[in-house]
């Protein structure tokens, strides 16, 4: 692949070694003379650890090492901090954030917490250790129900933290939301629960440390999406060393979708592991733990009230939501129930006013961190729930209710109630492009069709309004090299999302380089002074803009280059295609005759710098970019058994510029999966009473398989990219999960119709449609 | 997984001996659930005695009244083998929706019926088809095989050799997968042998069971609409966190009519 | 410790195993064959799946015991000596059928499987063909219509 372009499919070049199996995940990777680390995990929710006793285990041949969460306290490691960007409540007091140890010390508070950890010389005796470990564990009662746990006398899951409430935060106008419900026509009122869901990366995580004796500093292979933030992380807030030494880079990564942007406990106990027995230690979690111990998503319980003028019109959104926030405070933990799910309430509609309160509770279930989305899935799901059932309790037709409602294109700029700038878009146009999919007018056939089969046949449209998020900054480093390869250093992190080739794409196309010269380098502390990671929808955004800034920092470095060759100003070449030329002359050279210029150092002028065409660039971003678009999904149920099939479904978004349209495609398609996945399958389900995980394998946890997603047609509408950045992005990655469990949920519901079924809380299993079928649900 | 040894018997005699000489062995057919629970360190046997190289556990045959299949055959020749889509169709196209493909090429007949998992697929096709468990010693009904919860009437030492099954006149299998794990939530297997209506249900108890009032309601009429109006009660079947007991009931009635629909020719699951 | 026989890649493999060693732990640490993943510990993803005498079986559900005389293929024998990809690796990257390549190796091989026994399924035949085969990035669009390019239904 040569000569590229933006807005081009150009294939991924990475896909080379994904399909010859020579990709190097952290599992692929081996030192010499590497040892194994495993975790004994809590079996209790809540228990008192009166005692561990290691001594049997470290007498197993074959161990190396064992250590408790007391040995670790010893040690006097930092706990993991939560770097919430909300961190006061409504009334100006601060949050509470309990330590959050790697190790449970003298309480373990949900299953899965590590109570212990053992180094051997094979996995295998490690397991074979884990059982001789014996851990007095006096159990505790368990809750797990955020809601319950507000109550007064609930169980207490820390003794400093009453009602177990860790924030209570608003935003909006409350003073004219209540204004504007009681002088409303209409209002309505749903309680809903966003379930909890895990993003099961198919990589399980995993880690390997190295500890360096002579130099005294660490390094850390890890399976992680933030290799810069969680560097800090580990080397202030826990070792107590400083951030430079600890080398921290991450290999390729098997998917993360959020759940691997945190910092985690295991990677800080194979670094100190590392060090004590001096040797590599390697740490690689089996599926079942990381059930127990990846951060979960979603997971709030909320009250959603819709005020409406008699015409329809949308006066104003109240959302009051509890968040499970798990047992302490994840890496972004009480952001996500707050400004996480805030900024965007209302969606791509006019509001007068919204008010949203967020409440963030600490039960005896695993920490909830992003999970593709992070609180604008919520959002999107309490606002579009909200108005299809405005639609059907107020007679009004749900597309019109919403044609009515969105925002036109002459009212943007705006700020909306919840704050949220949004700049630029055209929510009708995108609206009625995503109609003009459908295949209306022949829809009533196909519910004629479905009703002889004894089956029922549901349609739902839902746009969507988010907004990017994530680090705000990026750096990109470009070195040309005299062989003729370019190398190119991101801090931003693909773990699947192919910013390989996207950002080589983008410099190839700016400078009229070949793609095939670029050498892509990411998530490395060692190849960047800073990086962003992942997470947000932030890769083109951030990473995007900061290669399109480098881009043209070397045209203009190559143009003073030029201008010496040319012995001419500087201001007098101008670029294009791939050439410095000085317009009705003949100096004319190509970027790569330049380049080879630049750096001959012999034959330049003490004026001109030979590293002067290798640049770096930071990137910042202003303000948050807003995707937006609309799903739609029909829907047919089997009334008999309640099985709901997806017969269509069709989205058109607005990202702005679209940079590679194969690549955003996939991320459209892989996100409305996750998002089917959560609205019919997926369900993180615990005991209430034991706080037992009940869902705690594939076997049990339903993932979406081929036969689950239909085929889903997507369209762009690139009218309207950002001002917000130089590239015009906006941001892809999210939307897909944003935007489709409203639009599934409510397709199933208005196939429900004549059963009068008002609301079901997802995953809309088979039995649960049946049952309100049979009519045994709340009306 | 704990450490155990590996044998791998050439005939059926050499692998009732090494079973014997064993503190605590076990067989290994296919491997597909044996090996999950050993690496769970869930069981931890001391020997593990592979089947794969007894040649007379393999392969089937068709008379002229009966499908004999040694234990040893994988899913995936029982679903594709064209001699037995014409024999029994239900029985092939029940062995296409065990697990998925991959599964389907190690697990077994044999293996399966063993091991007796509540919500395993092949005892409902044994029971609803009057099937005959011949095993080393012996030849047991299959209304007597299937005891309970993982429990057969297998001796500890006992080896299923081959399952042969009458050719029914009808057959077909409905199966509702749980879609988690894709074992049978509930599955109904009805067939006509020897002229006689027969159901069976797995996935709903501990153990597989027929359906008798709704196969006296089809000995006359072996047509779905016989079973209008016949409900089965909720009471002792299988809860967790799935389906409810009286889910699996219902379902238990859907999937018979359906059954009786595509053993008729109506619809797929034959 | 016992000696498996064995035939991977078209090599004869000659190696002294712990029984207990599974097809995937053989493959992956006894032949350096980093390929083949391991993505659960249930057998359900799918990330194991190799091709054994020409059938695809879930590597991590299989000892390396069970292989004897055996012929395995891996993802890494797929593309020719001369390093031209497959027809469904080549569809695969085609059509952007993978994103973090994590389940890809199970996946292709799979499908490749899929396509020996099988050489023009439907899209439904394709989907009900990978249902042991999890993946988590590409919602399967991408999948399907990779295995139905590869079968030379796709025309173009």
């Amino acid at each position: 692949m040569n000569r590229v372009k933006i807005g081009q499919s150009v294939p991924r070049v990475e896909d080379q070694r994904f399909v010859t199996g020579r990709g190097r995940y952290i599992d692929d990777i081996d030192f010499p003379d590497q040892a194994h680390g495993m975790a004994l995990r809590s079996p209790h929710a809540h228990a008192r650890i009166l005692s561990v006793d290691l001594s049997e285990a470290q007498n197993l041949s074959g161990v190396l090492f064992c250590f408790s969460g007391q040995d670790w306290a010893d040690e006097g490691f930092g706990p993991l901090p939560t770097k919430s960007a909300v961190r006061t409540n409504s009334d100006g007091t601060d949050f509470k954030e309990p330590p959050r140890s790697c190790m449970a010390v003298d309480r373990a508070r949900h299953v899965g917490e590590i109570v212990a950890f053992v180094v051997a010389e094979t996995r295998a005796t490690a397991i074979a250790a884990l059982e001789l470990i014996v851990v007095d564990y006096d159990p505790l009662d368990a809750i797990t129900d955020p809601v319950a746990a507000l109550q007064p006398g609930a169980v207490q899951i820390w003794d400093d933290i009453p009602n177990n409430l860790c924030i209570d935060w608003d935003l909006g106008d409350k003073t004219a939301t209540d204004d504007a419900f009681a002088r409303a026509d209409h209002v309505v009122c749903l309680d809903l629960i966003n379930n909890r869901v895990t993003a099961a990366p198919i990589e399980p995580r995993g880690a390997i440390a190295q500890y360096h004796t002579d130099s005294d500093t660490y390094t850390l292979h890890n399976a992680t999406q933030n290799i810069h933030a969680n560097r800090d992380i580990f080397a202030t807030n826990v070792l107590h060393i400083a951030n430079e030494n600890l080398h921290h880079l991450a290999p390729d990564v098997g998917g993360g979708f959020g759940a691997k942007n945190g910092a985690y406990p295991e990677p800080a106990l194979v670094l100190y592991a590392a060090r004590k027995v001096g040797r590599p230690v390697k740490w690689i979690n089996d599926r079942s733990e990381s059930f127990l111990s990846d951060t979960h998503g979603r997971d709030q319980v909320s009250r959603v009230e819709l005020a409406l003028k008699g015409d329809g019109t949308f006066l104003a959104l109240r959302t009051d939501s509890i968040g499970n926030l798990g047992s302490h405070c994840a890496t972004v933990g009480p952001f996500t129930i707050s400004g996480g799910s805030a900024r965007t309430q209302g969606g791509p509609y006019g509001f007068e006013a919204m008010h949203y309160r967020g409440r963030g509770v600490f039960t005896n279930v695993a920490l909830i961190d992003p999970y593709r989305g992070a609180g604008r899935p919520e959002a999107s799901y309490q606002t579009e729930r909200i108005i299809e059932y405005a639609a059907r309790k107020l007679g009004f037709d749900p597309v019109e209710l919403r044609r009515k409602n969105l925002i036109p294109p002459e009212r943007l700029p705006l700020k909306t109630a919840m704050g949220l700038d949004v700049d630029c878009g055209n929510f009708p146009h995108v609206f009625e492009q995503t109609l003009a999919m459908t295949n209306r007018r022949s829809y009533g056939d196909r519910v004629t069709k479905s009703a002889a089969s004894g089956n029922a046949r549901g349609f739902a449209i839902s746009p969507y309004l988010e907004c990017t998020g994530g680090s705000p900054k990026e750096f990109v480093k470009i070195d040309f090299r005299a062989d003729g390869q370019v190398d190119m250093s991101v801090g931003s992190q693909s773990t699947g999302m192919g910013h390989e080739t996207a950002l080589p794409q983008i410099l190839a196309s700016q400078l009229g380089l070949p793609l095939s010269d670029i050498t892509f380098t990411q998530a490395d502390t060692n190849a960047t002074p800073l990086g962003g990671g992942h997470g947000g929808s932030r890769g083109l955004e951030l990473g995007g803009n900061a290669v399109f800034q480098v881009a043209n920092a070397i045209v203009v470095a190559g143009k003073s280059v030029a201008g010496h060759i040319f012995d001419l100003p500087a201001d007098q070449v101008e670029f294009a295609d791939g050439r410095f030329f000085v317009p009705d002359s003949n100096h004319n050279l190509s970027i790569r005759e330049v380049i080879d210029a630049s750096l001959d150092a012999d034959h330049l002028p003490d004026t001109i710098d030979p590293q002067c065409m290798n640049r770096n660039s930071t990137f910042e971003r202003g303000i948050i970019s807003i995707p937006n678009g609309c799903h739609a999904a029909e829907v047919e149920v089997d009334l008999e058994t309640g099985r709901v099939t997806i017969d269509g479904y069709w989205v058109v978004d607005d990202f702005g510029t679209i940079i590679n349209p194969m690549l955003a495609d996939g991320q459209v398609m892989g996100g409305i999966a996750q998002g089917i996945g959560q609205a019919l399958l997926e369900d993180i389900k615990y005991d209430p009473q034991s706080g037992q995980l009940l869902s705690g394998s594939f076997l049990d946890y339903a993932m979406p398989r081929a036969d689950h997603i239909p085929t889903m047609e997507i369209g762009y509408y690139e009218g309207a990219p950002t001002k917000k950045n130089p590239l015009g992005v906006k941001g892809a990655g999210e939307a897909g999960c944003v935007g489709a469990p409203p639009a599934i949920v409510n397709a199933v519901l208005d196939a429900l119709q004549e059963f009068a079924v008002d609301h079901l809380d997802m995953p809309l299993t088979s039995e649960k449609v049946w049952q309100a079928v049979k009519g045994n649900v709340a009306k | 997984m704990y450490p155990f040894l590996y044998q791998r018997p050439t005939s059926l005699d050499d692998a009732l001996k090494s079973f014997r000489s064993a503190d605590d062995a076990c067989y290994l057919a296919g491997g597909q659930t044996l090996l999950p629970v050993m690496k769970q360190r869930l069981a931890m046997p001391s020997d593990v005695i592979d089947l794969a190289s007894i040649g007379e556990l393999r392969g089937f045959t068709v008379a002229q009244d009966r499908l004999s299949i040694g234990a040893m055959t994988s899913h995936a020749v029982v679903a594709q083998a064209a001699e037995i889509k014409s024999c029994i169709p239900g029985l092939s196209h029940l062995a296409g929706t065990i697990g998925d493909p991959h599964v389907r090429n190690r697990g077994t007949l044999g293996g399966s019926i063993a091991n007796n998992d509540p919500a395993a697929d092949y005892p409902a096709a044994l029971v609803a088809l009057d099937a005959v468990i011949h095993t080393d010693r012996r030849e047991i009904a299959a209304a007597d095989f299937f005891k309970e919860l993982f429990e057969t009437a297998l001796e500890g030492d006992e080896l299923v050799v081959r399952v042969e099954f009458p050719l029914p006149q009808k057959s077909a299998y409905i199966k509702f997968p749980n879609p988690a794990s894709r074992y049978a939530m509930v599955g109904v297997f009805a067939a006509v042998v020897s002229g006689a209506a027969r159901l069976a249900a797995t996935g709903a108890r501990s153990c597989v069971f027929r359906l008798h009032q709704m196969e006296q309601a089809l000995d006359k009429n072996f047509d779905a609409a016989a079973l209008a109006g016949h409900s089965l009660s909720a009471e002792g079947l299988t809860v967790d966190m799935h389906a409810s007991a009286e889910y699996r009931a219902h379902l238990i009635g859907v999937l018979a009519r359906r059954a009786v629909d595509a053993a008729n020719g109506r619809g797929s699951g034959s | 410790m016992p000696v498996l026989n064995t035939r991977v890649n078209g090599k004869t493999v000659q190696k002294e195993i712990k029984p207990t060693t599974l097809l995937v732990a053989f493959l992956r640490d006894g032949m350096g064959l980093t390929g083949t993943h391991v993505g659960c510990d249930t057998s359900q993803c799918g990330a194991c799946v190799v091709h054994v005498d020409g059938v695809a079986v879930k590597s991590c559900t299989m000892l390396a015991l069970q292989a004897e005389g055996a012929d395995i293929q891996t993802i890494e024998d797929l593309a020719g000596d001369d390093g031209t990809l497959h027809p469904v690796q080549q569809a695969f990257q085609k059509h952007h059928a993978l994103q973090c390549g994590f389940c890809t190796p199970g996946m292709i091989m799979a499908s490749v499987a899929l396509l020996s026994a099988n050489p023009r399924p439907s899209p439904a035949q394709i989907r009900h063909g990978l249902e042991g085969n999890i993946c988590r990035c590409t919602g399967y669009q991408n999948i399907v219509n990779a295995v139905l390019d590869a079968s030379g239904q796709l025309g173009g």
